[in-house]
């Protein structure tokens, strides 16, 4: 009896130390790669896609006109040259010749014209329409596009880089297939969908550019930050996103880590169209008593960029280019002073932990911060649906935001900063100065005058507290050491998977 | 008259009034989802488009208002739903557009699996060590047996989880949630490895209260006369253990274990989450955050049918148990 409870004992632990080591064909040499994602793609639609998930997975399967490169250059994508007129109001691109969908059909000017208008058309709730707006009609003649603008707008040629611009089949939109199947021109055809599992893509055999040495790439959904580093550990997932830096932190070195300076940032917005925070010297005081150094060494474990108003890197603001560079209480006590506020104030202010992951890490430390200046920031935590809508609503005080950045300033905060823009209600900021700086910005393609007017666009900003810009985060591109060939990009894209190998 | 009363005692009778409580909470819970998701801010359409929201013009929102079928009363609106429901397709899950049935089958079988490995492993591993603990009730054993209760009671489940998963991963490149995730008709090896780990901290879970309550049970039982006879005839001491004392102390831990599911389906919500099993506790969450109000309720709608019906399970299982008990 005793004997056969040994043999038993001895028998589960063998099939447990059985199951340990049978892993291993997980990682045989294959050309599959696997994407780690914690939140399922949620349409299949490029140009409503807004969530990080659904812009990384369909950006390798659809193509735009342009690409924004490594060094943050315009690179022909489906255009393979592109030009202005004198006034900057027409913008004439030249298509790749023999570029075929995944359907097989070809690729041409009609499909560049009936994509761009479906973007303009208010029906799609395209998240790109806002940075076309300028465009009037769209002319094709042979291989040639032109959009003819309203009024000269520069920038209209780095906003056509990114998923949400996908160039989609004429055909497809007349048989309103759009966001049912997928039909790309992208290095990676779309397989597959399971919800809440994974997103099944194989290589084009027939894409524009090298054809893709990796035969399949899955996003797979593994819904926590430590769960997906686990699996890269593993070895059953090949790559991954990590925003969290302390997850970051962990990552050991049989792994490879791209760090990257995003262009999203962290930022205190502040509502300046009600009142305590609609007297300058109350925002002013806010700046003055924040030390951005402290809030990314105690929230970010120092792992982040401290930043002003503008993130894109050709027109990167200055971060010690505002009133309070640095931590200065006296000062902040003498603006609430100056604002009748002498004794302290009290102000809310809204936070969605699962909006970032350090964000109750970030409340907490502004809060410590603020109250040795006499202001006790009230913390409201708030899921992310409840963060948004009170957020579209301008219904806060101050609100502790992640937001997403973009390569050219005007794209970035027209849509913000002028009084016209359709998230000026949620700025809470608006002025005659700002109006004209950025129409000035816009309407002029040489570089120096565009950097002078974002200069001053970032004065203006700064000086009136508009906002506490804090910082920018990295993103961290965790790959195994088997994966070459990769390169990545500020923008987020994952479209240079084209390029990488499993070895 | 005659016809009356015995429709008095029909309608009155314990079945009739079980089958009315049972649907009365379910009609309860219906009603408690569909009212706490509509209170609270957001909707479908900041769910799916985020802060791009603020790039809807006034008409596009009232034209997706209306294609999430949002516009419509509230009271519509539940009664769309519970037909919908009722009908079987359980409602439609915008952002993936298929209906909440087909999402639910494929996740429903990954947290009933879970729920009764967790359960199964619970009860024994429970019972175990409460007979273990109550045998020498103040000794050396007993002592280490409460302790593990103690022990597991208090340590939460995600920081087991997380804890398993970081070693195993780390120390032994072992995690085989990180592959695609298998059925067991499929590929019965890997769903064993997918679900041995996260069974485990639900076991462990259910075990502790499981075990406390054996213990108690059993210490109360042991003192009675019935047992005093049965050693006094000269039963077996290992027979007077199983036959007399465990079955006579049943009822309570039936109770545990029945309470114990309910809570375990809230635990494998977070279980689900670390070890990236796509249940139904992921379903939830994901619609939760895109406010898909048709497959929470439905979600919901389910877990309350799964948490009722273990309670009328364990009625029965009472009068199998105990046949005085009617």
């Amino acid at each position: 009896m005793r004997l056969r409870k040994k043999i038993a004992v001895v028998g589960v632990a063998t099939a447990l130390v059985a199951s340990v080591v049978l892993i291993a064909p997980a990682q045989a040499v294959s050309k599959d790669l696997v994407v780690g994602i914690t939140l399922d793609i949620d349409k299949l639609d490029p140009q409503a896609a807004t969530s990080f998930a659904t812009v990384r997975a369909l950006g390798v399967v659809y193509g735009s006109l342009v690409e924004v490169g490594p060094k943050l250059d315009i690179r022909p994508g489906l255009a393979t040259s592109w030009g202005f007129n004198a006034a900057g109001t027409q913008l004439r691109l030249h298509i790749r010749k023999g570029v075929k969908f995944h359907d097989g059909s070809t690729f041409d000017a009609q499909d560049v014209k009936a994509s761009i208008e479906r973007i303009l058309d208010p029906a799609t709730k395209a998240a790109a329409r806002a940075n076309l707006l300028t465009i009037t009609s769209i002319t094709t003649s042979g291989l040639d596009v032109t959009l003819h603008l309203s009024t000269p707008n520069v920038p209209i040629l780095a906003a056509l880089d990114g998923v949400n611009m996908a160039m989609l089949s004429s055909d497809d939109i007349k048989a309103g297939k759009i966001g049912k199947s997928v039909n790309g021109t992208g290095p990676f055809k779309f397989v597959s969908w399971e919800p809440g599992q994974s997103v099944k893509l194989e290589k084009n055999a027939t894409y524009w550019g090298k054809a893709p040495k990796l035969d399949t790439v899955t996003f797979r959904v593994i819904p926590s930050e430590a769960s997906v580093l686990s699996a890269l550990n593993a070895g059953t997932v090949q790559f991954a996103v990590i925003t969290d830096p302390l997850i970051a932190k962990q990552v050991g070195k049989n792994l490879k880590m791209y760090k990257t300076p995003g262009l999203a940032y962290m930022v205190l917005q502040l509502n300046a169209r009600k009142a305590p925070l609609n007297d300058v010297n109350v925002r002013l005081a806010i700046q003055c008593a924040i030390s951005r150094s402290e809030v990314v060494k105690t929230a970010q474990s120092g792992e982040a960029s401290i930043i002003g108003p503008i993130t894109s890197p050709a027109y990167r603001s200055n971060p010690n280019d505002r009133p309070c560079p640095n931590a200065d209480i006296a000062k902040a006590k003498k603006y609430l002073a100056n604002a009748g506020y002498a004794t302290g104030l009290t102000i809310k202010s809204i936070v969605a932990p699962t909006q970032f992951a350090t964000a109750s890490a970030i409340a907490q430390s502004l809060k410590s911060q603020l109250a040795k200046a006499g202001i006790t920031l009230e913390l409201e935590l708030v899921d992310d649906s409840t963060f948004i809508s009170r957020w579209l609503a301008a219904d806060f005080a101050t609100a502790i935001a992640n937001n997403g950045g973009r390569i050219d300033p005007d794209t970035m905060y027209t849509r913000y900063f002028t009084s016209t823009g359709n998230l000026n209600k949620v700025a809470g900021y608006s002025s005659a100065t700002l109006d004209a700086l950025f129409i000035k910005g816009k309407s002029t393609s040489k570089v120096a005058e565009r950097k002078a007017a974002y200069r001053a666009i970032s004065e203006e900003l700064e000086n009136n507290a508009v906002w506490i810009w804090l910082f920018a985060p990295y993103e961290y591109r965790v790959t195994s050491k088997s994966l070459t060939g990769f390169v990545p990009l500020a923008t987020g894209s994952l479209i240079e998977l084209r390029k990488a190998d499993l070895k | 008259m005659q016809v009356v009363s015995r429709l008095r005692r029909f309608i009155f009778s314990p079945t009739i009034l079980r089958i009315f409580s049972v649907l009365s909470t379910l009609f309860g819970i219906s009603i408690f989802v569909f009212v706490v998701l509509r209170v609270i801010p957001g909707d479908t359409i900041t769910g799916s488009f985020g802060i791009e929201t603020g790039v809807l013009t006034p008409d596009q929102i009232a034209q997706l208002r209306h294609y999430y079928g949002i516009d419509q009363s509230l009271l519509l609106q539940y009664l769309s739903w519970m037909k919908s429901f009722l009908s079987g397709q359980l409602g439609y899950s915008f952002s993936t557009g298929v209906s909440v049935l087909k999402l639910t089958k494929s996740a429903l079988p990954v947290t009933v699996e879970l729920a009764l490995i967790g359960t199964i492993l619970g009860v024994v591993i429970g019972i175990a060590i409460g007979m273990f603990s109550a045998r020498k009730p103040g000794s050396f054993r007993d002592f280490a047996g409460q302790l593990f209760g103690l022990l597991a009671l208090a340590i939460p489940g995600f920081v087991l989880s997380t804890a398993i998963v970081t070693i195993m991963a780390n120390k032994f490149h072992y995690f085989p949630n990180g592959l695609e995730y298998m059925p067991p008709w499929e590929n019965p090896w890997t769903n064993f490895q997918q679900m041995m780990f996260p069974g485990l901290v639900l076991g462990i879970a259910v075990a502790a209260p499981v075990m406390r309550t054996t213990r108690s049970a059993l210490l109360e039982t042991v003192d009675k006369d019935f047992v005093r006879t049965a050693h006094g005839k000269g039963v077996a001491p290992r027979k007077v253990q199983y036959r007399h004392i465990l079955r006579n102390s049943l009822i309570p831990i039936v109770t545990m274990t029945g309470i114990q599911f309910g809570y375990l389906l809230g635990g494998a919500v977070i279980v689900e989450q670390i070890f990236a099993l796509p249940g139904m506790g992921r379903q939830v969450l994901n619609a939760i955050t895109k406010r898909e109000y048709a497959t929470v309720q439905s979600s919901v709608m389910i877990f309350a049918i799964m948490f009722v019906t273990i309670n009328v399970l364990t009625d029965l299982i009472y009068r199998k148990i105990d046949p005085r008990i009617k």
